[in-house]
């Protein structure tokens, strides 16, 4: 709610000021984000502070930003950022200008693409690097509690460090509008909780400040009665505080108790010509801007401008250099029952008549609004379409839909309407943003308007719905019904058919979606460019295949599909077949190098085909997790790396954040996986339950690292509480983390062992391992790894038992992943060594997990084999004494270095520092610092200088 | 300001709802260390309205924690996020009551109100805030755990049949309200004539808490329009302001 500039002091709100600016500026560092949610009742002060607080930082160097969301439904998408860049524009000289007009540019472009959401992200985040040029920026954002859905995206995609610009939030929502079903509460629940995000509550001034702020207004201290009513009625609301102040000090102090009766009395005093003005206003949508009021009113220049001036002293309209608003909501209600409807129905015609001849901001989505209210659908409806396609354009789903709703309605009854059109397309957006049951109603009103409808096209919409809503046997009924219509050409019925294989495939049918893919093969081979199709039902073959254990058919299949696909050419296809050959490799086949390579040259190829921020992104994705898994660690860094520089969004980064966390897990580098979770936190809190449980395990696994092992144990059970019983393998992961938690604390003394939690996990293991029979092969293979590492940590809490462990590591040996494997020869030893017996075995595995550990990397490992190593005086590594004569072959010195430290080292024999190096190899500073630290202590020197001369010493 | 809103345990009340629990795990362990305080209130220790309230919530949530984890429910996820969001809102109503705040929704504010007595049977206390929590709360709970699992309300859905699974919980956990009680409660509600007005012969529980899912579904169809969203807010308040109150008006004590 806007109040004037009128030099009323700010009263009780220093210190908070002082805090808003250090959280949004002076304590963020470099590269970093922030944000502050300030949330309160009306009238409490957040616009005012938002202000203060935005002056403050730009009085400190950042570039401040400032707009306010609406409450009318039929905003278009982005509307507070594109007028705060307006604002910005109007304030600043022409040449500086020019970076803000391009990125307004952006907005009246076309971005369509298989990711235009995505990518308009990626350009706006690339123009507001541009224009802060440098800077820290400031997005000030008022009214919050009315933004759409896509500024929401955008403001999470930015905090997540996403858009890589140093950006701090400070928005204003309104408390009363975040109870209910607000979807901002659940946002700031999950935002709040980051280190970098504060949601302050602004609290009503207490009674001292409300006396000082009304002896300010006033001119002079309130007698003590005065000050004891005025407290009673205000309760320290600042507004009402102020309002009531005022009329105290001029006299008006009537009976007037409320607000509402104080608003109600000075629209009474007005003089006719600002009654009528302050009723445009109210009709208008704010601000209204002083060319259009002089339009709609109709008085001469001089007699509105004195009109306005009245309306402003008497404090109802607030003018400011985009328009004017009205005071306070109050002041909309008050004059709601004062107009007779035909009266506001001419000030909606006359606003449209205006706006017609001068377009400008939300022209479209504020000729509709006013025509309809004016009583003209006809001239309403070219207007709504206009702005629910402006709205598609911005990839603006929800505010389409609501365009095309509001168009339907308008089109009931008026003649030349294509109706059934704008049924199809309100359909269609309300599916596009998960409005799934209102999308399917609009579909029988569809079906029951057009009586010639094609009735195949309207089976394969709806299926697509149902899918889309989770409701899996009503969608594979109607792609039955879809097969079954008579007017369904060949390539619908390809098309039905492998979306149906697809389905099946998703639940786990695998014996029908293989007979269904077949059948859209059939359907689909002699169909003239039916490659999607080919490409979608070779997917559900090849997956069932390898889910039924033929696993060289399935992959025969795939990659019949992707040569198709480079046959048929089209990039969407090609990069499919890729995305889906490399998922069945390392996915279920667990062929792991090969899925790599595969992956690597699907993202080499679709990088060609210009699909680089998408479908590269995932592959690279895909060529990480392998990567990570076969114990190439450095590698798999390189390759985040890479694909994060296309500054993906969505599902896409989410997945490259938890990837790249990994790592920075397996390293220890506990700041850098911090960082990322912290990330994937604000990413998730726009929605994607899918990912939480990956993000709870990581969680997990990096406490276990850092000894907090009640931590640990919380997310483990956070996420048992979360996760569908047919989730087997996930179920089994978190199963080990939470036992491994419980062991470790049981070992560290530190953290009582909660034996509830173990009789529970123990529980769910055996239920897994139950259900895990009736499993797919691929699946049972990997529970089994995890189950077998369960049992071992349970033996762990009553005298751990070497023999569980040696099965764990064989499991994971077998399947190629060092990394566990290696723990588990780890645990192996320690329990050999607990029982005294067989050292020597005890000591080559602890010395093969060493080597293992240290080729990966992983800093954490490593330091536990060390310890124990110390501890049973196993001598890890087979090196001649200090001070003894060094071997021959001087390479040899560099040989305990991985190939990631060597790379390190090389660079620091440049005399590069930890940041340039960081620069150089796409890694963070702070993992540079670990791994030099590890080339000090493998190399065993003191100093950079003494490391560098070793390196050249040993250069061939 | 006068006495703080809490009492002795004010400060601890409000430093434990600094605090926002975001899984259940987490609630079950807010709402013990609550109850721990609320015994602790003046005038009528041990047995004060929200007590009774807080005590039976715990029962409950802790039934459906102990479901969660054996494997109970279809959809745990939901189930989960639901139990998060329900249980927020009671967490928020108390903190808007600590800072007296008049936005303190008038369904809890009835039963807060009566802290300082005089006293309140302990079964309808429980009750009434029953009443708040189902008839206020959980239909807001509902649809903002759709709207970020991006999901719908629909009938029959896996999620619709882990709701209604809740309805066993609670008449495993209220026996006191399934018998003799609510025969009069009814009687109550017939003599209240305001909204409810296609009440059927069944439990209360389940019978509430479909009017809930209805509500869910009906605030999912406007909850892009704020004006409307507020309307049906205010709405659903004041019902259940209506109903709390009669609970815990003299009336009330013949419930039990």
């Amino acid at each position: 709610m806007a109040s004037d500039v009128d030099g009323t002091p700010l009263v009780g709100r220093d210190d908070l000021v002082a805090t808003m600016r250090a959280a949004l500026l002076d304590d963020v560092a470099p590269g970093n984000t922030a944000a502050v949610f300030l949330t309160g009742e009306s009238g409490v002060g957040k616009t005012r502070l938002l202000r203060e607080v935005g002056e403050r930082l730009g009085d400190g160097g950042a570039l401040v930003l400032t707009g306010s969301c609406l409450d009318i439904g039929d905003a278009s998408p982005l509307h507070p950022l594109r007028q705060a860049l307006r604002r910005l524009d109007a304030d600043l000289a022409p040449p500086a200008a020019a970076s803000v007009r391009a990125l307004l540019g952006v907005f009246a472009e076309d971005t369509a693409g298989p990711d235009g959401a995505g990518a308009l992200l990626e350009r706006v985040s690339r123009g507001l690097n541009v224009i802060a040029g440098g800077r820290p920026l400031v997005l000030v954002l008022d009214d919050l509690q009315w933004v759409d859905r896509t500024t929401r995206q955008l403001l999470l995609y930015l905090l997540a460090g996403l858009g890589d610009l140093q950006l701090s939030v400070l928005a204003a929502v309104r408390s009363e509008s975040l109870q209910g079903a607000h979807p901002l509460r659940r946002v700031l629940t999950e935002l709040r909780r980051l280190r970098s995000v504060r949601v302050i509550d602004l609290a009503p001034l207490d009674r001292a400040g409300t006396e000082q702020l009304a002896a300010a207004v006033g001119c002079r201290p309130l007698a003590p009665e005065a000050a004891d009513r005025l407290w009673q009625r205000s309760g320290g609301n600042p507004f009402v505080v102020e309002e009531l102040s005022r009329d105290l000090r001029d006299g008006r102090d009537g009976p007037s108790d409320t607000l509402r009766e104080v608003f109600l009395a000075r629209v009474d005093a007005l003089p006719q010509p600002a009654h009528r003005a302050v009723h445009a206003v109210a009709a208008g949508v704010e601000p209204v801007e002083h060319w259009l009021l002089a339009r709609v009113v109709g008085l001469p220049e001089h007699d509105l401008l004195d009109a306005v001036r009245e309306a402003v002293s008497h404090r109802l309209l607030v003018g400011s250099h985009d328009g004017y608003r009205l005071r306070h909501r109050l002041v909309a209600e008050v004059l709601e029952d004062e107009l007779l409807p035909a009266e506001r129905a001419l000030l909606h015609r006359r606003y449209a008549e205006a706006l017609t001849s001068a377009p400008g901001e939300l022209h479209q989505a504020r000729l509709a609004h006013h025509w309809r209210l004016a009583g003209e659908p006809e001239r309403a409806l070219p207007a709504a379409v206009a702005a629910a396609e402006e709205a598609e354009r911005l990839y603006g789903y929800a505010e389409a839909h609501r365009h095309w709703s509001v168009a339907v309605q308008l089109a009931e009854g008026l003649p030349g309407a294509d109706r059934t059109a704008l049924l199809g397309h309100a359909a269609e957006a309300a599916h596009h943003c998960g409005e799934h049951a209102r999308a399917l109603a609009l579909l029988e009103e569809l079906a029951a308007a057009g009586t010639d409808h094609p009735a195949c096209e309207l089976h394969i919409r709806r299926a697509r719905y149902l899918t889309a809503a989770g409701r899996s046997a009503l969608a594979e009924a109607e792609y039955q019904h879809a097969l079954d219509a008579a007017d369904c050409t060949p390539r619908q019925r390809a098309t039905a058919a492998a979306h149906l294989a697809e389905l099946l495939l998703q639940l786990g049918r695998y014996a029908d979606a293989g007979r269904r893919a077949r059948e859209a093969l059939a359907l689909a081979e002699p169909v003239d460019g039916a490659t999607t199709e080919v490409v979608r039902a070779s997917m559900a073959l090849g997956f069932s295949e390898a889910y039924r254990q033929d696993p060289d058919a399935g992959l025969a299949v795939l990659r019949r599909a992707l040569a198709t696909a480079e046959r048929a050419g089209r990039p969407e296809d090609v990069a499919l077949a890729y995305l889906h050959l490399a998922e069945l490799l390392t996915g279920p086949l667990n062929i792991l190098e090969e899925g790599v390579v595969v992956a690597r040259r699907g993202a080499e190829r679709v990088a060609e085909l210009g699909l680089g921020r998408t479908y590269e992104t995932r592959l690279l994705a895909i060529a990480t997790n392998g990567l990570f898994r076969v114990g190439q660690w450095a590698e798999a860094e390189k390759v985040v790396a890479a694909a994060l520089r296309h500054r993906p969004s969505g599902t896409d980064a989410v997945e490259l954040l938890l990837a790249r966390c990994r790592l920075s897990v397996g390293y220890g580098d506990v700041e850098a996986a911090d960082r990322d979770l912290d990330a994937v936190a604000t990413m998730l809190a726009g929605g994607g339950a899918r990912h939480v449980i990956p993000l709870l395990t990581l969680r997990a696994g990096l406490a276990m690292w850092q000894g907090r092992h009640d931590v640990a144990r919380h997310a483990v059970q956070r996420g048992l509480t979360e996760t569908r019983s047919d989730d087997l393998v996930i179920l089994a992961v978190l199963v080990w983390h939470g036992l491994r938690a419980e062991a470790e604390a049981h070992a560290s003394r530190t953290v009582a062992v909660d034996d509830n939690a173990v009789r529970r996990l123990r529980e769910i293991a055996d239920r897994v391992a139950g259900r895990s029979e009736r499993a797919a092969r691929p699946v049972r293979d990997v529970v089994e790894g995890y189950l077998a590492l369960c049992a071992a940590e349970v033996s762990r809490l009553d005298g751990a038992d070497p023999e569980l462990w040696a099965r764990a590591a064989a499991e994971w040996d077998h399947r190629n992943h060092p990394y566990p494997a290696a723990y588990s020869r780890l645990r192996q030893a320690e329990a050999l060594l607990a029982r005294r017996r067989r050292a020597a075995t005890a000591a080559k595995l602890l010395r093969q997990a060493y080597q293992v550990a240290q080729g990966l990397g992983a800093v954490p490992l490593t330091e536990e084999i060390r310890t124990l190593a110390g501890r049973a005086r196993v001598a890890l590594e087979e090196r001649a004494p200090a001070g003894a004569a060094r071997p021959a072959g001087e390479g040899d010195e560099l040989a305990p270095l991985t190939a990631r430290e060597r790379e390190v080292l090389a660079s620091v024999a440049e005399g590069l520092t930890n940041k340039e190096i960081g620069q150089r190899l796409f890694i963070s500073e702070r993992t540079i610092g670990v791994h030099v630290s590890h080339i000090f202590d493998k190399l065993q020197v003191r100093t950079r200088v003494q490391a560098s001369a070793i390196f050249l010493r040993s250069r061939p | 300001m006068s006495e703080p809103v809490w009492g002795p345990v004010h400060r601890d009340i409000v430093d434990l709802l600094a605090d926002h629990p975001a899984d259940v795990p987490a609630v079950v362990d807010h709402l013990t260390k609550l109850q721990d305080l609320l015994v602790r209130l003046p005038p009528l220790l041990h047995s004060n309205p929200l007590a009774d309230f807080n005590k039976l919530y715990l029962t409950i949530t802790t039934s459906v924690l102990d479901g969660l984890y054996a494997d109970r429910f279809v959809d745990p996820g939901f189930l989960s996020r639901l139990d998060v969001e329900f249980a927020a809102r009671y967490f928020d109503a108390m903190r808007l009551w600590s800072d007296s705040s008049p936005g303190t929704p008038k369904a809890w504010a009835c039963l807060f109100e009566r802290m300082r007595g005089p006293d309140a049977r302990p079964l309808p206390s429980a009750a009434a805030g029953v009443n708040a929590h189902i008839n206020f709360d959980l239909p807001f709970a509902l649809v903002t755990t759709f709207d970020h699992l991006e999901s719908e309300p629909v009938d029959g859905s896996d999620q619709h049949r882990d709701y209604l699974e809740i309805n066993k919980i609670f008449a495993d956990k209220i026996p006191g309200l399934r018998r003799g009680y609510l025969e009069r409660w009814q009687l109550l509600i017939d003599m209240l004539n305001g909204d409810i007005d296609d009440w059927y012969q069944g439990e209360l529980i389940g019978y509430t808490r479909d009017v809930a899912w209805r509500n869910a579904q009906r605030i999912w169809r406007c909850r892009h329009d704020p004006h409307l969203h507020e309307r049906e807010r205010r709405r659903l308040d004041e019902t259940a302001a209506a109903l709390g109150r009669l609970l815990l008006s003299p009336l009330g004590a013949f419930l039990q």
